[in-house]
């Protein structure tokens, strides 16, 4: 397997993007596909429907069937047990092949985190049933009745959570059917092109309504405005601001949206209703004085983010609960006595509860 | 472990492969089948009646998966019949007496797919028949060769769908048997005529009988040939239906013979040949099971046309 995953990295030239090294793994896939075909001229009839097997060299006796009773080979069209046992384990070896980027996507390509693991499972283990099934009823319709009256005396209820499970599912089935009827190209293409479509509409969130703002198009108005020199205060890093691209944008959204959820007056009960933050220079020793102060003077306290700067001083962020009784000088007097030789600047930002909670005291 | 298994895989392969043999000739246990063969149908031959009912087959070569789909048959010689596929241009070469196909070759450089429904062998050439009554003409080939071929418009797809061809040795043509009548009177079995010397259709039907007459007291509505051929001893037309599993036999001049069911062991005869013995060749389309080239013993009759 790591032979594959380096000819996929070399392919990609080690790039991570899901659809660079998923297209690459489906031309590793093609390539292997290919040289079985040279080498083993009936590997190829798996992908075309044609059967492994192979047009015997003539001259070829045969059976008279008055004088002996037609075999099962003859009725299934192989030739011998090993022809039959191979055409089964290729087809369902090319199966898991083509089924396993489909199970990458499902548990990569999602908005919201959190996948089922046995539908991912699943995902794998049915079309191999399903080929499986295929290759034993084909041709019999006395077999495909016989089937039937099995599934229908068992019971199959399983609510899906998500309606794309669903697809994934039936794309499961499909890529067994084609591996049952040996024509594995279709089957091929079926999940190379679903997978394509499904990364792309993900990445460009195909159906997301135009109304809905997105988290950094939300932020990007405020930041403008923090970086406008109106008279409304001071903006110290204002030339930071202006020069943040669109991707940091984002990042710095995501955290705003972070920190809203967390302080933010939607909650009733906020587990922490502040943010402190500082700069430092050597961020364990300060970490392990300004701890000891937060253990002592507030209610609870998270390490919420250290970010590290080449050249200039790191920023460390704490989520704090404010106790009724510590006001914000209080705190940040007591950090200052305790690491002020450690700490560069140090900011209490209060959310709205602790602000009406520090008034009301 | 992948590699463990892909090695086991790719020997296994190897091994398949290598069973198979190269084909060269038979091995002994092979040959002595072969000889006992040969005599059985001798004996079976000799021993059947020459009545006008078909008897119990003399053999049945059950057909290896390639030729599953086997259409069309037609005799090379003696001792040598042609089989075709349904669904593509690959011809085999089989020694009927013995059960053993002798070689077998494709048509086109391609290797054409299509609907083949018959085959007539006339002289050194061969012509295969699609449904649309376009005829390909060829010339045998060797094991494993695709033969070149020339193609032959009859403009009769609008006609007619056609599921048979024969060679009739006394008008130097071919009969091209209409399995269902697309443009006209669909209660009647016709029977077209191609001139191999023109290359060029006899415009009007060689044989046009009402389908009733033919059918007679059997219980079909309807009958569709499968395939047509010429008896060599009598000339009679002989033609399979494989719907009704109907065995039907007509003069040149479209008088009924006979017309009898198949026996049951036919699911769907597609082709049929007479020899110049005696000998009535049906091979049957593999359904349930396997294809299959069933040999019975054919009524012997006076020669109205000399033996060929």
């Amino acid at each position: 397997m790591s032979v594959f995953t380096r000819a996929i990295d070399l392919l990609t030239l080690g790039s991570d993007r899901p659809i660079r090294r998923l297209i690459a793994y489906y031309v590793v896939l093609a390539a292997v596909a290919a040289a079985l075909a040279a080498i083993f001229p009936a590997a190829d009839r798996l992908l075309l429907g044609r059967g492994i097997t192979l047009p015997e060299a003539s001259p070829i006796v045969l059976q008279d069937a008055l004088v002996a009773t037609e075999s099962t080979a003859d009725a299934l069209g192989a030739n011998s047990f090993t022809e039959l046992a191979l055409t089964t384990a290729l087809l369902l070896l090319g199966t898991l092949m083509l089924m396993l980027p489909v199970s990458w996507v499902y548990m990569s390509a999602r908005r919201e985190p959190g996948h089922s693991q046995a539908v991912a499972q699943t995902l794998l283990i049915l079309p191999i049933v399903v080929a499986g099934i295929v290759l034993i009823v084909r041709n019999s319709l006395a077999l495909a009745f016989s089937l039937a009256g099995v599934v229908a005396a068992v019971r199959f209820r399983n609510t899906m959570r998500d309606a794309r499970d669903l697809v994934f599912i039936f794309l499961a089935i499909a890529v067994g059917f084609s591996a049952g009827v040996q024509t594995l190209a279709v089957g091929a293409v079926l999940s190379l092109v679903f997978n394509l479509v499904l990364l792309l509409t993900w990445r460009y969130d195909f159906g997301r309504s135009a109304l809905a703002p997105t988290a950094s198009s939300q932020w990007r108005e405020p930041l403008a405005t923090l970086a406008t020199s109106n008279g409304n205060g001071t903006v110290p890093d204002r030339d930071i601001v202006l020069a943040l691209t669109p991707d940091k944008v984002d990042l710095l959204a995501d955290r705003f949206e972070r920190v809203r959820d967390v302080l933010g007056s939607d909650r009733k009960k906020p587990r922490f209703n502040a943010v402190f933050s500082f700069t430092t220079n050597s961020i364990a020793e300060a970490q392990v004085l300004v701890q000891k102060v937060l253990d002592k003077m507030t209610k609870r306290w998270m390490l919420d983010e250290v970010v590290t700067h080449s050249g200039k001083p790191s920023e460390v962020y704490y989520l704090v609960r404010m106790r009724k009784a510590v006001s914000r000088d209080d705190l940040l007097t007591a950090i200052r006595a305790r690491a002020g030789d450690r700490i560069g600047s140090a900011h209490l930002e209060l959310g709205e509860a602790a602000v009406e909670q520090q008034e009301a005291v | 472990m992948p590699r463990r298994f892909l090695a086991v895989l790719a020997g296994t392969l190897l091994a398949g492969t290598a069973c198979r043999g190269n084909g060269n000739g038979y091995s002994a246990a092979e040959a002595a089948e072969l000889s006992v063969r040969a005599q059985r149908l001798t004996q079976k031959l000799a021993a059947a009646s020459a009545d006008s009912a078909l008897g119990e087959p003399l053999a049945r070569w059950i057909l290896p998966p390639t030729m599953a789909e086997v259409s069309g048959l037609a005799l090379l010689d003696s001792t040598r019949l042609l089989a075709h596929n349904d669904e593509t241009a690959r011809i085999a070469v089989v020694d009927f007496r013995r059960g053993v196909v002798l070689n077998q070759f494709s048509v086109g450089e391609t290797g054409m797919r299509g609907d083949f429904e018959g085959i007539a062998v006339a002289g050194d050439r061969i012509f295969l028949v699609a449904s649309n009554g376009t005829l390909y003409e060829f010339a045998p080939g060797e094991e494993g060769e695709r033969v070149r071929y020339a193609e032959h418009d009859t403009r009769l797809g609008k006609e007619c769908e056609f599921e048979g061809v024969a060679h009739d040795s006394a008008t130097a043509s071919l009969l091209l048997a209409c399995k269902r009548v697309l443009k006209g009177d669909e209660s009647r079995l016709v029977i077209y005529r191609w001139d191999i010397g023109r290359r060029a259709l006899v415009p009007e039907p060689v044989i046009s009988i009402p389908v009733e007459e033919v059918i007679g007291a059997n219980p079909w509505d309807a009958l569709r040939p499968s395939d047509i051929t010429v008896d060599p001893a009598t000339g009679h037309y002989v033609l399979v239906a494989a719907q009704q599993r109907a065995l039907i036999e007509l003069t040149p001049g479209g008088e009924v013979v006979q017309t009898r069911p198949l026996p049951d062991a036919h699911p769907q005869a597609e082709g049929v040949a007479v020899t110049g013995d005696g000998i009535l060749l049906v091979s049957d389309e593999a359904s349930n099971s396997a294809g299959t080239i069933t040999l019975y013993r054919w009524p012997a009759r006076t020669s109205t046309r000399g033996t060929p």
